[in-house]
């Protein structure tokens, strides 16, 4: 009905307006980001983790719930521990390093060591098996496990000393936590006592590292 | 004059008067009579010695030595003219009764006569038998202990008596003959053999003399000696056939009158002392026997004679070869026969040299070089490089416990002290292995470090001790604000070099107003950071060839880098063109 332009018209450009002014943005809230949508974790909580998760549950919430701006609870049913963020979380990687550290919990380190995690960012988990190193069978295994340990855990103490790390040696499975180099000294000292070097050996070694560590200052 | 002739005679008695056995300890008073009764004697003797240069025998602080030898000075040449007269009077025996007769007093004779009985030294026994005659038999004189005096008085009473003998002999000639003659001696007999023994004296004497008078240069010297000797030798003949003579009338004597003064040990000391004056050897003394003595006066004689006779005969044949030896000596002289000595040694030397050796001085030697068993004669000798084992005796082992007991008292152990080994570098904190559970948690330690990292003076300290952990910390604090006022520009301690990795401490640190506790010290050397070889120019230093060297080099270079460009181009080129084309 409107009128149909035969000929080509120029429509006259209409006049230019001052641009807007340039929107000042605030920079997106964590909140924001994600649409305003909360993010959860939910990290499962293994039956040995159970009972000490609830005696240092104040020590993990506080952190979490205080600094973290981490919304925290526990779904007993579901036997998860449960994580969700606020409006008011500072960063979007808060919620994942709460979440490293109930994991670094439920993997059998401490509360005081896994706060690590919270604290510092370049420290990592690395886990693996023992027979990812060698197999061992039965009995072998058991020595095994037991060379790692040495009596009363002290060559795990010493390894956990010399090399600023901590370690957890969960039957067959051995998790390490530290910072990158070090995982990696830890590890091949574990390596090795796993391949069947006495104990001696690997503190040997471990003195030469640390001393070589020690003089990078 | 006739005063001291008293007292010289009057010396003389008192001497025959004393106890004989005292002559045997040292008696001044003793000594003063025999002096005197000497001197007597030696001036009564006087006026026949022509010769003696002496008047009168001198006494006051003389030595017995030297008194004897004034005796002897008078008495030598006239025993020698005594012997002449006595042989001149043998041969001719109707002179004696021409001889004149001493005015002498009976009794003084006498009383010589005793003296000289109680001499054992005697010549003559005429005397001897006059005395018996008179049935002497008061004492006897057999000790022939050398007191000097005595001798000397024994010969000038032989020299007196043999006078007096001489004189008596003309006096009663057949009546002494009557009391001499004994069961075994035989007057005759015993003058022809001091007659004989005489001539050979005598002719020994002349035949020396004349030798000397002769050679005078050859050995003038073993003349003296064998002289000497020979004339030793013929006196003690003369004088052991006299004295045994004597011995036997005395003893017979005693026998006769039944008194034994003597008894005895005595009496074979007396003897044996008597014969060894005279030069008998022991031997031949003890094997003479009483029997010899007193037994068969024949085989005694005899015996005795045919000793002597031997004794003298060898004495002869010793004269005899001195002579020859003499003679020999004269065909050729002493230098030639040394030399012919010497050529003898020289062809015996030569001829051994030519002489294959014997195998001990021919080196090395093989068993089979040598005969058989011939190592074992000879005194080999070998170099032991080993101290024999020490023998383990009860001494040593005591001497060796005291030695450990008096070490242990001491405490002088000879332990061997470790010399100290200079600290060449300090000594690396060893970083002890802790496996005990870290007491801190994970975060804190990372908290440490990263606090370490930042500032590090708040290095942990790697004392054990708590305390000294405090005082050190105490002492860091202090440390750092004496620090801060001298602005960190202290000379740090001399540190020992150790092999720790060192790190360049950038500059700017120094620089910072804000006290922070870095020195230079541990900044590299400039001769560590320099990385280059050799002697580094600037431009302004080189001189005109180095110049040009450098810019030749550089040009090389350059040329060399741009060849290797066009290379690369020329490839490259190559490929377009191909893709092109």
């Amino acid at each position: 009905s409107n009128m149909v332009l035969s000929s080509m018209e120029v429509e006259a450009a209409p006049e230019a307006k001052p641009l807007p002014p340039k929107p000042k943005f605030e920079p997106l809230k964590p909140h924001e980001m994600s649409d305003g949508q909360f993010q959860f974790r939910k990290v499962s909580v293994p039956q040995h983790r159970y009972n000490p998760l609830k005696k240092a549950w104040m020590d993990i919430y506080t952190p979490i719930y205080e600094q973290m701006k981490i919304d925290i609870r526990m779904n007993l049913k579901a036997r998860k521990v449960e994580l969700k963020t606020r409006p008011d979380t500072p960063d979007i990687s808060n919620l994942q390093k709460c979440a490293d550290f109930v994991h670094a919990f439920m993997m059998g380190f401490d509360v005081v060591d896994a706060i690590a995690l919270l604290r510092l960012d370049e420290l990592y988990v690395e886990s693996f098996e023992i027979k990812d190193v060698k197999t061992l069978r039965g009995d072998h295994l058991s020595r095994a496990i037991g060379r790692l340990s040495g009596k009363g855990g002290k060559t795990k103490f010493a390894i956990e000393n010399a090399t600023k790390t901590k370690i957890v040696i969960a039957d067959t499975k051995i998790h390490i936590l530290g910072s990158f180099a070090n995982i990696k000294i830890a590890r091949d000292s574990l390596c090795s006592l796993i391949m069947g070097s006495p104990a001696g050996k690997v503190y040997s070694k471990l003195r030469a590292v640390t001393a070589r560590l020690a003089e990078r200052f | 004059m006739a005063d001291s002739k008293d007292a010289g005679e009057e010396a003389l008695r008192r001497l025959i008067a004393t106890f004989q056995p005292s002559f045997l300890a040292p008696n001044p008073a003793l000594s003063e009579t025999s002096r005197a009764a000497s001197r007597h004697l030696f001036s009564a003797l006087r006026p026949f010695c022509p010769k003696s240069p002496l008047d009168q025998l001198l006494i006051d602080g003389f030595d017995a030595e030297q008194i004897w030898q004034q005796i002897d000075l008078q008495s030598q040449p006239l025993l020698s003219s005594l012997r002449r007269q006595v042989k001149h009077f043998a041969k001719n025996p109707e002179e004696i009764s021409k001889l004149k007769v001493v005015p002498l007093g009976k009794k003084v004779e006498k009383e010589q006569r005793e003296d000289w009985v109680e001499e054992s030294d005697g010549f003559d026994e005429e005397l001897e038998d006059d005395e018996e005659g008179e049935g002497k038999g008061g004492e006897e004189g057999m000790d022939i202990e050398d007191e000097d005096e005595e001798q000397g008085r024994e010969s000038d009473n032989e020299e007196e008596s043999e006078g007096e003998d001489e004189e008596e002999k003309g006096e009663d000639g057949e009546a002494g003959d009557g009391g001499i003659e004994d069961k075994f001696l035989k007057i005759d007999e015993l003058a022809k053999y001091l007659e004989k023994e005489e001539e050979n004296f005598e002719k020994a004497e002349e035949d020396t003399r004349g030798k000397k008078g002769a050679d005078d240069e050859e050995n003038t010297e073993d003349d003296d000696d064998d002289d000497e000797e020979e004339e030793e030798e013929e006196e003690e003949s003369d004088e052991v056939s006299v004295l045994l003579g004597m011995l036997s009338l005395d003893l017979a004597a005693k026998m006769q009158q039944g008194t034994w003064k003597m008894q005895g040990m005595d009496l074979f000391y007396g003897v044996f002392l008597t014969l060894e004056h005279c030069g008998w050897d022991e031997q031949f003394i003890l094997l003479l026997r009483y029997e010899d003595f007193f037994g068969d006066k024949g085989k005694y004689s005899k015996k005795m004679k045919a000793q002597l006779h031997q004794e003298s005969e060898g004495s002869d044949e010793e004269d005899d070869d001195m002579k020859f030896k003499k003679q020999n000596k004269g065909t050729a002289s002493t230098h030639q026969k040394q030399l012919e000595k010497i050529h003898s040694k020289i062809e015996e030397m030569e001829k051994a040299n030519l002489e294959p050796k014997t195998w001990t001085m021919q080196g090395e030697v093989t068993a089979a070089k040598r005969p058989k068993n011939s190592a074992l004669e000879v005194d080999l000798d070998f170099e032991h490089n080993v101290r024999p084992a020490p023998v383990i005796t009860e001494e040593v082992t005591a001497s060796i416990e005291d030695m450990i007991k008096k070490r242990i008292t001491e405490g002088n152990f000879n332990d061997v002290q470790k010399a100290p080994k200079l600290p060449s570098k300090v000594p690396r904190e060893v970083k002890e292995l802790d496996d005990n559970k870290s007491k801190k948690g994970l975060a804190e330690i990372y908290e440490q470090e990263y606090v370490e990292k930042e500032d590090p003076t708040s290095a942990p300290l790697s004392f054990r001790d708590e305390q000294k952990q405090q005082a050190s910390v105490l002492f860091k604090k202090l440390g750092l604000k004496l620090d801060a006022l001298a602005h960190f520009s202290f000379a740090p301690k001399p540190v020992i070099e150790d092999m720790s990795v060192q790190i360049n401490v950038p500059a700017l640190a120094m620089e910072e107003i804000a006290p922070v506790a870095v020195s230079d010290a541990a900044m590299l050397a400039p001769e560590e950071v320099f990385e280059g070889k050799g002697d580094i120019k600037e431009e302004t230093e080189l001189t005109k060839e180095e110049r040009k060297r450098r810019r030749a080099n550089k040009k090389r270079r350059f040329k060399a880098a741009a060849v290797k460009r066009m290379g690369k181009k020329v490839q490259e080129g190559a490929l377009p063109n191909q893709m092109n084309g």
